[in-house]
């Protein structure tokens, strides 16, 4: 599908311009069902048929044959469960939040923009009698309920929708939410059997039966970086095992990707990054959200991709005849499946990213951010516009879809909905909005305690950076190239050398930006053809590569992944000088923290990101290190633990990441070469 | 059993049988499609009739099937495909066969024929490949020789011939088979020989204390039917194809018939049987109903496909008539409520002689071939009725039928509805009468003559079926079914029809039978489409976790699977099987494997 800006539509529209939402809410319903061929079954008859399918029967049977409690007992138990869990539909709840909704949206959004192309090709595969599932990015709360409104706007019926136990716990929006679709599923591991029983069940019964699909969202959570998270496996394994084991034909996954203007938790997530922990949801808290209506939220892009079909991505590759000596629901997926369902949840997120759409916003962010990384604090509107365009120009080039179709205008719009973060003087200076933190007594972080004045500088570009990073989707391998290349004394390598070191960056950052192997040696070609293009690097024969005339792209390019190597960096050089057995993950976030916050203070000519403190970076820096072999980390009651003794493997890490950042630390090396 | 018809315990001695069916086949029944020369589908003033009064919906105008047809398979009356006339003694090149020969089988004694449409009505089954190249091509190898045999040891003879003078022997019995299974294999250099068992089709003897009959293994199911009634039994099996097939043929394939819930399938109403071999005869000693004895070598005659030899003589059981039969069908809102009812009745072992069900795309194709019009359109009146009352809720694009045959005592039958009936409730089934149910089964005969018309309009169809465990039936009617449809639209196909029905329920699965059809208006090479998407869509039946095949065997059409299915161990045993009975391949027909000898 070739992706275009024309093919948006605002579904606000229809809203403003008739006379009566309350008429259009209470219109007769009769949604479409992607999956026609299943007879339409209520919520409550659901719960019942989970609750008499045989697997769940013969796990009754089970425990109560262990546990010597009568059957009705376990059955009791499941249904309470089933009830925690269940959806529920209630018409008159959805007509009202719809009413609600439109109301708020006409005043703080500019407008609720969908492709039509793509909504017109989902309701061409609804025919197939194949279930749906819907795989919405996470960045908001906003996502899921705008999912609904969509839907509820384009009749087409609303899935059931996976949503965390921690909005079951709000009171009166838990219900809210479950009247409109929601289905709960509890997050922390536990080890409850006849739970988890019952909630595979379910869900596998809502794709074996369910005529109006699933929609969960496979990042696991929010993200609050506004990048991809790593995808999660659970309720996707459990989706796909109806397909594996041959029960459903085919399960049609829709990528959808919603991208925002402001987000409304800008500030919380800015906050959690920096290492403040959100608060419980709390239906209080989402009342204090509405003061929101006095905002500006501007536009929401929900770009709808083609559906993928797990049939077609498996193709031949899975053997399912192994399985046919089994009955169908005692069947186990192998490692070989379980490998392939990572796999698909890679291609998933992979077709998220692709559906992204950027706003003026991440453009301006990436131009502020740039300056402020090459020690600018003001900038003018007119060099903004133009650096804006400049980088609109490159994004373009390497395929991003973004919406700038009157810049000035557009650009204006822009910063006026962002007018908390970026202020713009009468001389049409533009600078960053410092308000200062002064966080109460008391203030719990989450690992290190960062001082106000800290948090008073970090909080904006932590922001800022929020907006920054989607944009880095489409410049990453390009930004790794650059950093590269700048780093050779000679500003020569051989192209071998330099898909080596391609290579390890890449993988270092795949976490972090949820970049795949596989597309490693393609994306490797495309982006550095690209960067010879924009003469950020040049090619000097077939086989070697060197330095381009571009000066001004070539910084762009490395200040753009000059916070997430130093990150790393740094994290590495702690978790060196801990050296003990078992150290909690709190600590290394902690040191790391404290590290940083430390040499920004004592280095004042130089210039620390404050995005460098941000512990979601940490976070992916350490699940990369284990995911590597070099660290090694185990759950111990609840808390991950890590093996931080001496590892040659961490210190030549160390070695391979210090030619590319600005601040280098001493290695403290002599334990470790008392051991060697 | 209630009250026998007759007297009990009657037996007698040899039955010579008057067949239906004349030695020159092909003067009552079709040389290019199915069944009698007489019945038809044809278009009469732009309506489909069917002609003849062989079928009770003989001489009628079937104005809603005529709607149906334009509708779902975009059929264009106007534009007739006609098939090519009878073959000729220049379509085919002379007989492969040396005047030695020739005079060797003149001195068997046994009656042959080298006339070109002898040799080309033996040269196929009743496969979309065989029928489209009937009326559209030529074969590639037809037989050389057609005999006759009149008797057991008038095969022993052509057997010993064939094999003493390097020949090759394929059995024909009703030419029913849907597996490609009786044509020639295209490169076979040698002489090859039709060996037509349709002149030994006597019942040798009928022993009612036993309740068994020998016969001949060329009688065919109607006329063994016929026969034994005439004397107050019957053997209960009953094919579709069970007008014009054999009972070698049944043996060779491993048949299914539709009352096999009280009768049993082919293989439970053996109790002995004689085949000949290049080696001699393999038989048992004795004919009991039960025996351990080592590996049971009926399992290696049963389903062998005339690859081993030929049936001659078979030993069957027989019961006497029933008192009563009556047919019954009831509606289920979805077709999965009609499968779990169908499991339940199998669980509780009570299915009556045949219980199948139809899915919604068949029904509705069912209702189509009803004549008069009326007012609720093609619903037939009982239907019309229950619509009308109870089956309000009741979607038409979902709904599906269960038919049903109660054979029994009087009572007997009466008690056995009331069972379905209330289990049918559980899930929703309302009873919808005899009538829907006697037009369920006269369907089973009356579709076979379809394909033909649809070949009138370039619309090629074609069943398949398969087995299934019960826990995987309704996926696998749903996979095949969505495989079809993207395969089809894959190929720019604008119309095709797919439906199901459950034919058979077991203990432990049940059958599924299939019927897929396509025009090819604006296609190239439509039997090798469908082949392809029947290909695919057995894959898909295999990866879901159905078999090759129910009944309608393994032939030289599902050879791929074979090894998949029986392993390369089972393989290499039937090769040695094959090896140690036919070692000069004389039984060349090159089905379930290929013979490397």
């Amino acid at each position: 599908m070739i992706r275009s800006a024309l093919a948006f539509r605002d579904i606000l529209e229809d809203r403003r311009n008739e006379c009566s939402n309350f008429l259009w809410v209470s219109r007769v319903l009769s949604p479409y069902a992607p999956c026609k061929e299943y007879s339409k079954i209520g919520p409550k008859q659901h719960k019942m048929l989970v609750l008499k399918s045989r697997k769940i029967q013969d796990l009754i049977d089970e425990i109560s044959f262990k546990s010597e409690l009568p059957p009705k007992d376990v059955e009791r138990r499941v249904k309470i469960i089933l009830d925690e869990i269940g959806f529920n539909k209630h018409t008159s709840t959805i007509r009202w939040l719809g009413l609600f909704l439109t109301k708020v949206c006409c005043r703080v959004c500019r407008g609720i923009y969908f492709n039509t192309d793509g909504i017109d090709q989902l309701r061409r595969h609804m025919d197939g009698g194949i279930p749906v599932i819907y795989v919405p990015s996470h960045r908001s709360y906003a996502d899921f309920i705008l999912m609904s409104y969509l839907l509820f706007t384009l009749n087409i019926e609303i899935p059931a929708i996976a949503a965390g136990m921690d909005f079951h716990g709000m009171k009166g929006m838990g219900t809210v939410l479950r009247n409109t679709g929601a289905f709960f599923m509890r997050r922390s591991y536990n080890d409850d059997n006849l739970y988890w029983d019952t909630f595979r069940q379910y869900v596998h019964q809502l794709v074996t039966k369910n005529s109006a699909g699933i929609e969960f969202f496979i990042e696991g959570t929010r993200s609050r970086s506004c990048k991809s998270l790593p995808p999660k496996f659970g309720l996707l394994t459990m989706i796909l095992r109806a397909f594996l084991t041959g029960e459903v034909p085919d399960i049609l996954f829709v990528p959808i990707n919603i991208s925002y203007d402001r987000v409304m938790e800008e500030r919380l997530f800015a906050y959690e990054l920096l290492g403040v922990p959100k608060p419980k949801e709390s239906t209080s808290g989402f009342f204090k959200s509405l003061s929101m209506v006095n905002e500006k939220y501007g536009s929401i892009y929900i770009d709808v991709g083609s559906p993928i079909s797990v049939k077609d991505f498996f193709g031949s590759r899975l053997d399912k005849t192994k399985n046919h000596l089994i009955p169908q629901h005692l069947q186990i997926l192998g490692p070989y499946e379980k490998k392939e369902i990572s796999s698909f949840a890679e291609h998933i997120v992979n077709a998220q990213q692709h559906l992204t759409v950027l706003s003026a916003f991440n453009l301006i962010a990436t131009v502020l951010n740039n300056n402020l990384l090459m020690r600018k604090n003001i900038l003018r509107l007119d060099e903004l516009v133009t650096d804006v365009m400049w980088i609109r120009n490159i994004l373009d080039k390497f395929g991003a879809l973004s919406n700038l179709k009157y810049p000035r205008e557009n650009i204006m719009d822009a910063l006026d909905v962002h007018k908390n973060l970026v202020q713009m003087d009468d001389e049409s200076n533009i600078t960053l909005v410092q308000d200062s933190v002064i966080l109460a007594d008391g203030t719990k972080f989450k690992a290190h305690a960062l001082s106000d004045a800290t948090m008073t500088l970090a909080v904006p570009f932590v922001m800022l950076q929020i907006y920054v990073n989607p944009v880095l989707y489409y410049t990453i391998n390009q930004s790794i190239l650059v950093t590269i290349i700048k780093n050779y004394e000679t500003h020569l390598v051989s192209k071998d050398r330099l898909y080596d070191d391609y290579v390890f960056l890449r993988s270092l950052m795949s976490n972090e930006f949820v970049l795949f192997e596989y597309n490693n040696k393609k994306d490797f070609w495309k982006s550095l053809e690209s960067c010879v293009d924009l003469e950020a690097i040049s090619k000097l024969d077939e086989t070697t590569y060197g330095i381009g005339k571009n000066e001004k792209i070539q910084d762009l390019f490395a200040n753009l992944l000059m916070p997430f190597i130093q990150t790393y960096y740094l994290v590495c050089i702690v978790i060196n000088n801990v050296n003990i057995d078992s150290c909690p993950e709190k600590r290394i976030l902690r040191d790391s923290q404290e590290r940083i916050e430390r040499i920004a203070n004592s280095k004042p000519n130089q210039f620390v990101h404050p995005y460098t403190l941000n512990l979601d970076s940490i976070g992916h820096c350490l699940s990369i290190l284990v995911k590597m072999n070099i660290l090694y980390r185990e759950r111990v009651k609840g808390e991950m633990m890590y093996n931080t003794k001496p590892n040659v493997m961490l210190v030549n890490m160390i070695r391979n990441m210090e030619k590319y950042v600005p601040l280098k630390e001493d290695l403290q090396l002599t334990s470790f070469k008392n051991k060697l | 059993m209630g009250k026998k018809t007759g007297d009990a315990n009657k037996s007698c001695g040899r039955v010579d049988v008057q067949s239906v069916i004349p030695k020159r086949r092909q003067d009552l029944l079709k040389w290019n499609g199915w069944g009698y020369n007489d019945s038809k589908f044809v278009i009469k003033d732009g309506i489909v009739h069917f002609t003849g009064n062989r079928y009770p919906i003989g001489e009628l105008a079937l104005p809603y099937f005529t709607q149906w047809a334009k509708d779902v398979l975009g059929l264009d009356l106007q534009s007739v495909r006609d098939s090519k006339p009878p073959p000729t003694s220049s379509s085919y090149p002379p007989p492969n066969v040396s005047d030695q020969v020739l005079n060797g089988i003149a001195n068997l004694e046994v009656s042959y024929s080298v006339d070109v449409v002898d040799r080309v009505v033996r040269a196929h089954g009743h496969t979309l490949h065989d029928i489209h190249t009937l009326r559209e091509g030529t074969f590639e190898r037809i037989p050389d020789v057609v005999v006759w045999p009149q008797s057991h040891d008038d095969v022993a003879k052509i057997v010993r011939f064939a094999d003493d003078n390097n020949l090759v022997v394929i059995p024909f019995g009703g030419g029913t088979a849907v597996s490609g299974a009786v044509e020639c294999p295209r490169n076979e250099p040698r002489t090859i020989i039709s060996l037509d068992t349709s002149q030994m089709n006597s019942i040798l003897w009928v022993d009612g204390e036993n309740l068994v009959a020998c016969c001949e293994s060329g009688i065919i199911g109607q006329d063994l039917e016929r026969e034994l009634g005439k004397l107050g039994y019957m053997t209960g099996h009953e094919p579709d194809s069970f007008e014009f097939s054999s009972l070698g043929g049944w043996v060779a394939t491993r048949a299914s018939g539709m009352k096999k819930n009280v009768y049993g399938n082919i293989e439970d109403l053996l109790v002995h049987v004689k085949m000949v071999t290049t080696k001699g005869v393999l038989e048992k000693s004795c004919q009991v109903p039960r025996m351990s004895c080592g590996p049971d070598f009926n399992h290696v005659i049963l389903g062998s496909e005339g690859s081993l030899g030929v049936v001659t003589e078979v030993v069957l059981k027989i019961r006497p008539l029933p008192q009563c039969k009556k047919y019954g069908s009831v509606v289920f809102p979805d077709f999965e409520s009609g499968v779990k009812c169908m499991r339940e009745i199998a669980r509780e072992r009570c299915q009556p002689a045949s219980v199948r069900l139809m899915d919604n795309e068949q029904f509705k194709f069912g209702q189509s071939l009803k004549a008069v019009p009326g007012m609720l359109g093609f619903l037939v009146d009982e239907f019309k009725k229950l619509l009308l009352t109870k089956l309000k809720r009741f979607d038409l694009n979902k709904m599906c039928v269960m038919t049903l045959l109660f054979e029994g005592g009087k009572k007997e039958v009466e008690d056995h509805e009331k069972r379905i009936y209330a289990i049918a409730k559980k899930y929703g089934g309302i009873p919808a009468g005899e009538t829907n149910g006697l037009r369920g089964y006269m369907l089973t005969f009356v579709i076979a003559y379809i394909r033909d018309l649809a070949a009138d309009f370039s619309v090629v169809a074609e069943s398949f079926e398969t087995s299934v465990p019960w826990d995987r039936a309704l996926a696998l009617c749903r996979k095949v079914k969505h495989r079809i449809a993207i395969e089809c639209n894959r190929r720019n196909i604008k119309h095709h029809f797919v439906c199901c029905r459950v034919t058979q329920t077991y203990d432990a699965g049940c059958v599924i039978y299939f019927y897929f059809a396509y025009n090819y208006v604006n296609h190239s090479d439509p039997v090798q489409v469908y082949e392809e998407i029947e290909d695919v869509a057995r894959d898909e039946i295999l990866a879901v976790g159905g078999s090759i095949s129910h009944h309608h065997g393994v032939g030289k059409l599902r050879k791929k699977w074979y090894p998949a299915t029986v392993s390369q161990v089972g393989v290499g045993l039937f090769r040695n099987i094959k090896k140690e009975l036919d070692p000069n391949n004389v039984f060349a027909t090159g089905n379930l494997v290929e013979a490397k000898l």
